[in-house]
């Protein structure tokens, strides 16, 4: 089976300009211009199967964005190729165009003082949708998304989670084959982004659709994306299933008891690294291989009521795996 | 050939742009308001200036019928893209559109129509009010008045194109509305705002014959009025096609370089 998305050797320079604060430094930079070049994305190669979700991590300014933004074809790379369903993106053809979509949780293409279903409309238009698909895919997207309430009113009355609701409808009415998802949860309430993710699970799972997404919520990742693919400074660091970058980055248990009576924080960090402590409760980090024998150990020694082993929380993770390379 | 899910997606942008402009009449009345003003202040200058004599054919009446015609020739020619397309270009805003299946150029069209058919609403009373009031004395040229609807076209689109133009220098720069500006001032003075081409001293007149600005604006009006004939109407005519493909062209180059350079900004 061939890739649906395929990046090879993918670089993309911005040309920012460069100028410090300060009146005298403005207007030196009037006569003389400085500036310097960005590396956004910077030779990263990657492929991704169809139907498979993946999600791009990555610390703010790692290049996530701008790496979306070559796939749907926004931007020209600097070098390097690209195919997303064996077209070219940034050539913008109409085959291409009417087979993905590129969804952003701070940019919005619902047109503000109307309501969505006007936008709606404009797209079932542009995609040249017929009547019954259109009603087809309306009717399964406010199944979906709950979007009876929301359609009628104008976008400005909307709250943010609902005005992500109707942007993702909108991106979605002419059942893209491959999304790219930029923070599609940024700025929701718990509820909403679990709303949201389930979602992105259910519309995976009934149409098959190729899914690529950042977002800075760990729990999105978690929930959703199998495999992760790792970007900071616009290189690639990690591509694999999110299992493999705790054990490459992370490799530790978290064992944390409740102990019937309190103990001497010696006896504790015989058993390893003591994250936390106070009098009846304690985590104590350890090697992953050794997890099972030093909770049998615990169990034998210490005076424990209550037991669980924990892998490291994904943000954890990230954290080790940006200070390993800053380090 | 145009395709016919092109005019379908044209169309309905057109409807949405339409139906959001209204959203804001209070702000489009006071901009149809301002573009009432300069005529009346031109109309009332040449009006006194001239007293009972001519200048440079031009009579009392001459210059009223010109700034009655030009109120609604400049309004249907009005070239708005320097502020709706080149912001969206520096904000990033122009992204969603850029991912449809439909070049932005005809959301950027869609735009420019209805802004101007949702003005019409408060424009026209006010022409007509002016037309009845200041009653000039008019014999309508025939063939001028057939031709003054290909003319308005072609106006209309070398001002659209050239305007568009202006507004993807916001691909390069963020300074797009100077330029714009130091356009728009030739175009008061060679395109027939400020007077008639006629009026002009011989230079500027023959610069504004060959240049690009009369054809946006002065010319149709000319055309209407029966102000050129024969040789030189068939001569302006040809001309103004020949911006009007100029602009075309200028367009699709400045759009392809500039969409290689689009940034994308913002989230």
């Amino acid at each position: 089976m061939s890739a649906d998305i395929r990046v090879r050797n993918l670089v993309k320079h911005y040309q920012v300009a460069d100028r410090e604060g300060g009146l005298r430094k403005s207007l030196r930079s009037v006569v003389r211009r400085r500036h310097r070049s960005v590396r956004a994305v910077d030779d990263i190669t990657f492929n991704v199967q169809p139907g498979e979700i993946v999600g791009f991590l990555g610390p703010n300014g790692a290049g996530k964005t701008t790496a979306l933004k070559l796939l749907s074809g926004l931007l020209h790379p600097t070098d390097g190729e690209a195919t997303v369903l064996g077209f070219i993106p940034w050539e913008r053809r109409r085959e291409f165009l009417s087979q993905i979509t590129l969804i952003m949780g701070q940019r919005q293409q619902l047109y503000w003082d109307l309501p969505a279903l006007d936008t709606f409309l404009v797209n079932k238009a542009v995609f040249g949708l017929r009547d019954a698909d259109y009603q087809e895919s309306l009717g399964l997207l406010v199944d979906l998304l709950d979007l009876d309430e929301i359609l009628t009113k104008p976008v400005r009355q909307l709250s943010l989670g609902e005005r992500m609701k109707a942007e993702l409808a909108a991106g979605l009415l002419h059942r893209p084959r491959v999304l790219f998802l930029d923070e599609p949860t940024i700025g929701l309430d718990v509820t909403m982004q679990q709303r949201i993710r389930d979602f992105v699970t259910r519309y995976n799972a009934t149409t098959g659709a190729t899914i690529l997404l950042t977002s800075h919520y760990m729990a999105d990742v978690n929930a959703l994306a199998e495999r992760v693919v790792v970007i900071d400074h616009g290189k690639l660091l990690y591509d694999g299933p999110l299992s493999g970058l705790i054990d490459r980055y992370a490799p530790h248990k978290t064992i944390t008891l409740r102990l019937e009576r309190p103990v001497e924080r010696r006896d504790v960090a015989a058993f390893g690294e003591v994250v936390e402590a106070d009098d009846l409760q304690v985590s104590v980090r350890t090697d992953k291989a050794q997890a099972a024998s030093v909770t049998a150990r615990m169990l034998a020694e210490l005076p424990v009521a209550d037991l669980s082993v924990e892998d490291p929380p994904l943000e954890y993770v990230i954290d080790q795996v940006f200070h390993r390379r800053e380090s | 050939m145009i395709r016919s899910r092109t005019l379908a997606g044209f169309a309905s942008l057109l409807r949405a742009e339409l139906a959001d402009l209204f959203q804001y009449r209070i702000e489009m009345f006071l901009y149809g308001l301002w573009q009432v003003v300069n005529p009346i202040i031109y109309l009332v200058i040449w009006s006194t200036v001239v007293g009972s004599g001519d200048i440079a054919g031009y009579d009392r009446d001459d210059f009223v019928l010109y700034y009655l015609v030009f109120m609604a020739v400049s309004h249907l020619t009005l070239a708005i893209e320097v502020y709706t397309m080149a912001p969206s270009i520096q904000t990033g805003r122009l992204s969603p559109h850029l991912l449809r299946p439909l070049h932005p150029f005809w959301r950027a069209g869609a735009l420019n129509i209805a802004y101007k058919a949702v003005n019409l609403m408060f424009l026209v009373p006010i022409w007509v009010g002016l037309a009845l009031i200041l009653r000039p004395a008019f014999e309508p040229d025939w063939l001028g008045i057939a031709l003054f609807l290909p003319s308005m076209v072609m106006a209309a689109s070398i001002s659209f194109l050239i305007g568009s133009c202006f507004a993807m220098f916001a691909f390069w720069t963020t300074r797009s509305m100077s330029f714009w500006d130091i356009w728009m001032s030739l175009t008061l003075l060679l395109g027939g705002q400020v007077a008639p081409v006629a009026v002009l001293p011989g230079v500027l007149q023959q610069a504004a014959v060959v240049l690009p600005m009369r054809y946006t604006v002065g010319f149709p009006i000319e055309v209407a009025l029966g102000r050129v004939q024969g040789a030189e109407l068939a001569a302006g005519l040809a001309i103004q096609a020949g911006w009007t493909v100029a602009a075309a062209a200028a367009f699709v180059v400045l759009w392809r370089a500039g969409v290689k350079r689009y940034g994308a900004v913002g989230a």
